[in-house]
Parts: C-alpha cells; sequence; structure tokens
C-alpha cells in the first residue's frame, strides 16, 4: 500500500465531495418535510386556499432547498476538477473544504423550513395578508441561508486558493480545522435565524398593518443570531490566512 | 461532461499585472442588456390609454416592483430608487433565464456578476445611510453595543454582500450543473425540459426577486 501524493489529492476530493453532499442532504430534507407537514395539516383548516397553500409550499421547499444545493456544487467540482499541484496542504484543505460546506448546510436547510411552514398557516388563517406574508417570507428564508453562504465561501477559498507545497502537518490541520470551525459554526445560527423569521412570519400573518415594523425587528434579530456564524467566519479566515 | 468548468478567459498583460475577461459572460450580460433596451424602447414606443401586450408587460414590471419599493421605503425614496430596483430585477431575471437557450449560458452563473450586483447594492444601501442620518450617527451605529465589537459589526456588514452574491451564484450555478448531469446521465432524454422548467424559470425567478428584496430591505434598514 505505498502511494504518492497526487493519489491522496484524489482520495481526499473525493471523500470532501462525500462529506458534502452526504451532510449537506440532512437539514434540507428535514426543513422541507417540516413545511410539508405543516401545509398538510393547515389544508384542512382552510381547504378553499388549497391552491395558494400548495404554491407557497412549494416556493417555500424551493428555498430551502438552496443549501443542499450548495453542497451539490462544492461536491461536483471536488469530483470533477483534477488538482495538478498537490501537497499535504491540498489534502487538507480539499477535506476541510468538504466539511465546511456539508455542515453548514445543516443549520441553513433545517432553518429555512420553519418560516415557509408558518406562512402556510398563516395563509390558511387570513387569506389576503397572503402578498405580505410571502414576501416575508422570502426574506426571511433567504436571511437564513446566510451561514450556508458563508461555509461556501469558506469551501471554494479552500479550493481554488494555492497553498505552498510544504508538508507542514500544522498547516494542514489548521486547513482541515478551519473547515470544521465553519461549519460547525453554521449549525447553530442556521436554526436560531429560522426560528426568528418563523416568528417573523407569523405575527406578519396576524397583524400585516405593522409588517415593516416587524420585518425591520426580524432582520435585527437574525443579524444578531447570525453574529456566531461571523465568528466561526471570522475564525475560519484567521486559520487560512494567518496561521 | 467537459464542459464542466471550462471558461474562456482573454487575458491582457498590464503594467506586470494580469488582467483576466471572461468572454462567455460578458458577452452573455450584453446580450441581456440588448433584449432589455429593446424591450424597453417596444414597450414605450406606442404609449396609449388601451395598451398592447409589451406595454402591459412593462407596465406590471414597473407598478409592482414600484410599489414593494414603496412598502419598504417611503413614497420620495422610492421614487429615487424604484427605478434602480425594477431595472436590476429585470437584469436578473432575463440573466437567469437565458440559460433555457441552447448555446447561451447565464451571466449570473459566473461569480463575477452576482458579486458585483451585491458590492453595488451594498454601496447604495450605505450611501444612503450616511446621507439620511449624517456620518457620525452612522459611523456610532457600528460602535453598538460596546466600542470594541466594531470590527465584527464591520465584517457582519460585509458577511451581506457574501451572502446576497454567494446565494444567487450558488442556486444558479447549481441549477445549471444538475441540469448538465442530469442530461448526460440520461442522454438528453424526457428529462431537460423538466429540469429547465424547475431550475431555470422557477428558481431562476425566486432568486432575481430574492436578490432584489434583500437589496430594497438593506437600503430600508440603512435609511431608517
Amino acid at each position: 500500500m505505498d502511494f504518492d501524493i497526487q493519489t491522496w489529492v484524489s482520495v481526499a476530493a473525493f471523500m470532501g465531495g462525500g462529506l458534502s453532499m452526504g451532510l449537506g442532504a440532512m437539514g434540507a430534507a428535514i426543513g422541507e418535510g417540516y413545511t410539508a407537514a405543516k401545509a398538510n395539516a393547515v389544508m384542512l383548516r382552510n381547504p378553499e386556499m388549497g391552491g395558494d397553500i400548495f404554491k407557497t409550499m412549494l416556493v417555500g421547499q424551493a428555498i430551502a432547498e438552496s443549501a443542499s444545493i450548495f453542497a451539490l456544487v462544492v461536491a461536483i467540482i471536488l469530483l470533477f476538477t483534477h488538482f495538478e499541484s498537490g501537497s499535504l496542504l491540498t489534502i487538507s484543505a480539499l477535506l476541510g473544504a468538504g466539511l465546511s460546506m456539508g455542515f453548514s448546510a445543516i443549520g441553513s436547510g433545517v432553518g429555512s423550513g420553519f418560516p415557509s411552514a408558518e406562512a402556510c398557516e398563516g395563509i390558511a388563517r387570513q387569506p389576503e395578508t397572503i402578498r405580505n406574508v410571502t414576501n416575508v417570507m422570502l426574506i426571511g428564508q433567504a436571511v437564513t441561508q446566510t451561514p450556508a453562504t458563508l461555509g461556501l465561501l469558506i469551501s471554494c477559498i479552500l479550493i481554488f486558493k494555492e497553498f505552498p507545497a510544504t508538508d507542514s502537518v500544522v498547516s494542514a490541520a489548521a486547513l482541515l480545522g478551519s473547515g470544521l470551525c465553519m461549519g460547525l459554526g453554521a449549525i447553530g445560527p442556521g436554526i436560531g435565524e429560522g426560528l426568528a423569521s418563523s416568528g417573523g412570519v407569523k405575527w406578519v400573518a396576524r397583524n400585516q398593518t405593522y409588517t415593516a415594523n416587524i420585518t425591520r425587528l426580524m432582520l435585527i434579530g437574525m443579524a444578531v443570531a447570525e453574529s456566531t456564524a461571523i465568528y466561526s467566519l471570522v475564525v475560519a479566515l484567521l486559520l487560512i490566512f494567518v496561521v | 461532461m467537459d464542459e464542466l468548468g471550462k471558461v474562456h478567459q482573454l487575458i491582457i498583460p498590464l503594467l506586470g499585472h494580469d488582467m483576466t475577461f471572461n468572454l462567455d459572460v460578458i458577452l452573455m450580460t450584453w446580450v441581456v442588456i440588448a433584449v432589455l433596451i429593446v424591450f424597453g424602447f417596444f414597450a414605450s414606443r406606442k404609449k396609449s390609454l388601451l395598451p398592447g401586450p409589451l406595454q402591459v408587460l412593462g407596465e406590471l414590471f414597473v407598478s409592482q416592483l414600484y410599489d414593494l419599493t414603496e412598502d419598504a421605503m417611503d413614497k420620495e425614496r422610492a421614487e429615487k430608487y424604484g427605478p434602480m430596483i425594477c431595472a436590476l430585477f429585470m437584469f436578473l431575471l432575463l440573466s437567469n433565464w437565458i440559460g433555457m437557450f441552447p448555446h447561451l449560458h447565464e451571466p449570473t452563473k459566473d461569480l463575477n456578476t452576482p458579486l458585483s450586483l451585491g458590492i453595488m447594492g451594498f454601496v447604495i444601501a450605505h450611501y444612503a445611510g450616511i446621507k439620511t442620518k449624517g456620518f457620525k450617527k452612522y459611523a456610532k451605529e457600528y460602535c453598538e453595543p460596546v466600542f470594541f465589537m466594531m470590527p465584527l459589526n464591520v465584517i457582519g456588514e460585509l458577511a451581506k454582500i457574501v451572502s446576497i452574491s454567494f446565494r444567487l451564484f450558488g442556486n444558479i450555478m447549481g441549477g445549471s450543473i444538475i441540469i448538465l448531469v442530469v442530461s448526460y446521465l440520461t442522454y438528453s432524454v424526457i428529462f431537460p425540459p423538466f429540469l429547465n422548467a424547475f431550475f431555470g424559470l422557477f428558481v431562476g425567478a425566486i432568486q432575481a426577486f430574492v436578490f432584489t428584496m434583500l437589496t430594497v430591505v438593506y437600503i430600508s434598514v440603512q435609511v431608517k
């Protein structure tokens, strides 16, 4: 079993691709299922709005799927790109890229399911709020995906940055650590932002006169919930560029 | 499958640096701009009380997006930023849809396009914020809740550019990769039209709308 470094680079790329898509598929599926369950439940409450509930459910699920689509992009890039110059750093960077994207897609995927579930319920309760509810749901879900996009950023940096051809184990560990840091750090903020935006959508559906106020408070709350993802981003960037 | 990740580039050395132009993206961006200009010309050429089909479409875009802007900001600002929001949405929508036609690619598939549009929105939002609140009050917001949180607040603001542009890029890129891979696996039988309808029409329209909405929201958060 004597492998040269190039083989190990391919091994790392394939493992990273598998980790990225395998982990990335988890969250979005849970979120989408939650939305679908709520849509089914509220369909009975207001059967006349069935068509609108169905449409809202589909739009919400399509957006919730973004996190998994990011993971797919990273996985396909890792599988089909030929990495020519290989060193120990490349190996750990590719593994780190898969871990970063895979884990960070979990939180945002789960979180994006909450606002669309509340939107379905809100439309069933008060059909005339549909326009405001849909807008707030779209904003909320989009901002909920921020941790996943930060994970995508770190993955792209790890894949496409050219690293010096040293065999320093410490630098390699730093790259792997940056992927883990961003990935794990993005799970909580994703779910938390989803909770914040589901609250926003829920109460816009009850009283749409105050849509602007609720949206602003929701966005500020989400920004604070997101700050822990920002800490992870800072540490991940420090690990890549400084350590 | 060989098309994956292939980019036509024009590299011009200038003052010791290489200037890289992604020719496909520039060409496709100009195609989108040309189609929009032609559409605008014909939509507004014969304006009448009984509108033609193109005028109806144009009025629909303008009135809907103008209302959206007015809901988020006030009337005065909506008059100022409404046209930009409208142009942004129409550009993104056509950019995301153009990949459905053979031999054409989405300009938004390349990170440069979403990133530059995201930076544009960011600069406009902060310009509007400084203009309404004055620089002192604007700068003070970064030092909340305590002074030493400033670097993290700044990074939090910059992360908005990352999130808005990577979201669009990731979705459009992911859609086109899925279409390419599935078409390759199934020898382009049956599946491609449905995939194009979902990832091109549906996801493309939603992501264009989300990008526009977030730009509006970022501006409105800054001016309030």
